[in-house]
């Protein structure tokens, strides 16, 4: 039911850009990006085709920009390793640290072998929602497409991690919910469809929260930055900057969703390991 | 049917609202009251409250998913 739900407004929300139906009106109300700048700007000419692209894809193009950014920064640090390190490698080796000890207490000796994952995720998300705050860059995590794609990413990162730690047999018995008594035996047509369902469950609410929680942040700005506009219009021609507020929140808000998507994540993975470290 | 929408989806994301900010507000009050009794293990409860807020705050957003399925209707 709820997987229909998503596939529901997955569709509803596709043709973002091309058709714009009442249920883009949250995309109506945020800030214009460099795609909508280009593509108003090439609309009519010979680039109108790339600026619909754009605009239609923007979302992909900012979560492809980002992973290239990550990438460079990644690459670059990890080149030239040596002992007493520069100032790029001293700060990726910082970042990685905080990260595995933060993993640590979740996942124990098992964290190092997730790490590259979960890292990873953390850092790409951790930008995509950062990127939203930069003047002309839209967040891609503000649209459920995103969103639900990593959270479908984290879904089978958790099945593989179970089948491969626990074996086939005892990951089916620990979806069934571990029936150890009769009971839970005669339960378990009761129990198994539950357990597949919040299963199932998880992505949803993963990705929903992502999405509702910087989509939610994106409009506040948005909507902040145009009352600062309207506001003091008619006597001055600048407008006052009542965004700053919401963007300092913003900065807070962004890692704190990009933590707790990891976290979540880290969580589920501790679920499907062997018992000693639940 | 249309008008009925228009009242009840505000009304179903303040109830949505409400409900989320005396769950959240439970379980922080519990969670800094822990860590005035026990500071030095304030990173283990501070983790344990996120996550709590995060399932909470999922009941909150799949209202507003509700809505966003529902304001096609509109």
């Amino acid at each position: 039911m709820q997987i229909l739900l998503l596939l529901a407004f997955l569709n509803a929300a596709q043709p973002a850009g091309e058709v714009p139906g009442p249920s883009d009106a949250a995309a109506l109300t945020e800030l214009p990006d460099l795609t909508e700048v280009f593509s108003a700007w090439a609309s009519g000419g010979s680039w109108a085709g790339a600026g619909e692209f754009a605009q239609a894809w923007s979302g992909n193009l900012y979560a492809l920009g980002t992973a290239l950014l990550l990438f460079v920064l990644g690459a670059a640090a990890a080149s030239r390793r040596e002992m007493v390190p520069g100032r790029l490698q001293n700060a990726a080796e910082l970042v990685v640290e905080k990260i595995l000890e933060f993993l640590t207490d979740v996942l124990g000796s098992h964290a190092e072998e997730h790490l590259p994952f979960l890292g990873t995720l953390f850092l790409y998300i951790l930008f995509m929602n950062l990127s939203g705050l930069v003047p002309l860059l839209k967040a891609p995590t503000s649209m459920l497409e995103t969103t639900a794609s990593l959270a479908l990413v984290v879904l089978v990162y958790v099945q593989v991690t179970g089948i491969r730690s626990l074996g086939l047999p005892r990951y089916l018995h620990h979806l069934a919910g571990s029936p150890r008594t009769v009971t839970d035996w005669v339960l378990l047509p009761l129990m198994l469809p539950t357990h597949l369902v919040s299963e199932l469950a998880r992505p949803l609410s993963l990705a929903v929260r992502l999405f509702g929680n910087i989509m939610g942040e994106d409009v506040m700005i948005s909507v902040f930055t145009g009352l600062g506009v309207v506001a003091v219009a008619a006597w001055l021609p600048v407008g006052l900057p009542l965004a700053l507020p919401m963007i300092l929140l913003g900065l807070l808000l962004s890692t704190v969703q990009a933590l707790v998507f990891t976290l979540l994540s880290s969580v589920y993975i501790a679920q499907v390991l062997p018992s000693e470290h639940r | 049917m249309t008008d009925l929408l228009r009242i009840g989806l505000p009304m179903m994301v303040g109830g949505a609202a409400v409900g989320g900010a005396i769950g959240i507000g439970i379980a922080v009050k519990a969670a800094m009251e822990a860590i005035g009794r026990q500071p030095e293990a304030s990173s283990k409860i501070q983790m344990a409250m996120v996550i709590g807020c995060a399932f909470i705050e999922a009941l909150t957003l799949y209202t507003m998913l509700i809505v966003f399925v529902l304001e096609g209707k509109l």
